[in-house]
């Protein structure tokens, strides 16, 4: 037996445990930040990555020209339509709070402020294992980037959470990824609850809504937002909306299932926000 | 076979690893089946082994698993371990016990996969993650879709190595 281990490299197998006990302790100590190797893996293939990327994205777009010209003309047409509307809305909106400034002035209450500070990103690569739900961006600690920022796409929906930050790359977990949880307002009942992904709706592209407020009526559609809880994430950002709502297996309490807003599958441009100063 | 015959037939393996290594990370990862993406580089660890025999199984096995380390996000260092102990198994297996044919390397992955499937049933259950079904639902169909890409790797590597005897003469 001793012979068969000396002539079937027992070096290598030891080599292995050495190295797999570096890594465990490495990606322990280093929390958020990736291990040196993976590191260097990451800057190097960055470029590889922005290109494939790049091509993707030229492909997709070939191909909406050739075979959905129609159908995006109409959407083109739809979307002029709620452009219009929307400038309504603003010119409304700011002669509302202009007078909101000055009702404020007059009483004496603290300005409201939001102020976020992006930083736009490509999305490099997906998921490559089945147990998580994960994008690859091209901005890293370089740009500013750190572990915890959200992520937006352009309509300023939640797309994920930084989680590990390499020099001009991050990862980040979707908000459907079991990994993540945080704290959610419900924002036409004004309540608070918990968001979490779960691993068995992280195929379905969906989440979970926990710790629901008891004698509150929620119904479908009610849209679920980001909440300042503790702080760590901006408020008012939208997760989703309710899809349906259950009793856990126990019979005592209920949850909910989010769709998220933001489209996860066909995201290419991101934005993290790096600060944000929001008084309420 | 000299060092640098022997430098030079891992430098083909290497170079043969890069364009499965491409479609793991960046191509199919983009086109799941039943919601799910095949494990490449598991497989084409597996499949060296068979094709080399224990030495060069583990030494493959332990250069693929360190790039799965670093590639793969969560990773904890338990593929270098894991797959350096996939491709001793497997070489030794086709070494002693099995032919060096691509049914050997179908059993041979199957195994493999199959206990790299258990340790994340086992992960899961642990930690809580999910219940039985739940990962079953993602383990199943994983096992299966990647030993679809037997087909694929099995040739592939043993077209490389036919090009490495011939190239260094061996």
């Amino acid at each position: 037996m001793k012979d068969f281990f000396r002539n079937n490299g027992w070096l290598i197998l030891v080599i292995a445990v050495l190295l797999c006990a570096i890594t465990a302790v490495a990606s322990y100590a280093l929390q958020g930040v990736p291990n040196p190797l993976g590191n260097v893996l990451g800057v190097v293939t960055t470029p590889v990555r922005n290109g494939i990327s790049s091509l993707a994205g030229w492909a997709e777009g070939v191909y909406n020209y050739s075979f959905r010209y129609d159908e995006l003309q109409a959407e083109n047409e739809r979307l002029k339509a709620e452009i219009a509307e929307l400038e309504e809305d603003a010119r409304e909106g700011e002669a509302d709070s202009k007078e909101n400034e000055r009702l404020r002035e007059l009483l004496g209450l603290r300005q409201k402020r939001r102020e976020l500070e992006f930083e736009s990103a490509t999305v490099t690569a997906r998921s490559s294992t089945n147990w998580s739900s994960t994008l690859t961006l091209n901005k890293g600690s370089s740009q500013g980037v750190a572990a915890g920022n959200c992520v937006v796409d352009a309509a300023g929906n939640l797309v994920g959470i930084i989680d590990e930050v390499g020099t001009n790359w991050s990862a980040m977990l979707t908000v459907v990824d079991a990994n993540l949880e945080m704290g959610a307002f419900l924002s036409r009942t004004e309540s608070i609850a918990i968001l979490e992904g779960d691993f068995a709706l992280m195929a379905e592209g969906k989440l979970k809504l926990t710790y629901l407020p008891e004698n509150t009526e929620l119904i479908t559609g009610d849209l679920v937002l980001t909440s300042s809880m503790g702080g760590n994430y901006p408020s008012d950002l939208v997760v989703g909306s309710i899809e349906s709502i259950h009793t856990d297996a126990s019979g005592v309490s209920r949850y909910a299932v989010i769709q998220p807003s933001a489209d996860l599958d066909s995201l290419l441009q991101v934005f993290i926000i790096k600060s944000f100063d929001i008084v309420e | 076979m000299t060092r640098q015959d022997f430098i030079l037939k891992w430098l083909f393996y290497a170079l043969s690893l890069l364009p499965v290594w491409w479609l793991d990370v960046f191509v199919l990862n983009r086109f799941t089946v039943l919601g799910v993406s095949p494990r490449l580089l598991p497989v084409a660890a597996i499949t060296v082994a068979v094709l080399e025999g224990t030495v060069g199984g583990a030494g493959f096995g332990l250069a693929v698993g360190v790039l799965c380390d670093a590639v793969y996000y969560g990773a904890w260092g338990g593929m270098t371990l894991g797959l350096c102990l996939l491709g001793w198994g497997a070489g030794a297996a086709s070494q002693y016990v099995l032919r060096r044919n691509f049914g050997g390397c179908l059993l041979c992955c199957a195994a493999g996969l199959s206990l790299l499937e258990l340790c994340h049933l086992a992960f899961g259950l642990f930690t809580g993650l999910a219940d039985l079904y739940s990962l079953l639902r993602v383990a199943v169909p994983e096992l299966l879709w990647s030993l679809c890409f037997v087909c694929l790797l099995y040739p592939w590597f043993y077209w490389v190595r036919r090009r490495i005897i011939k190239t260094l003469r061996l």
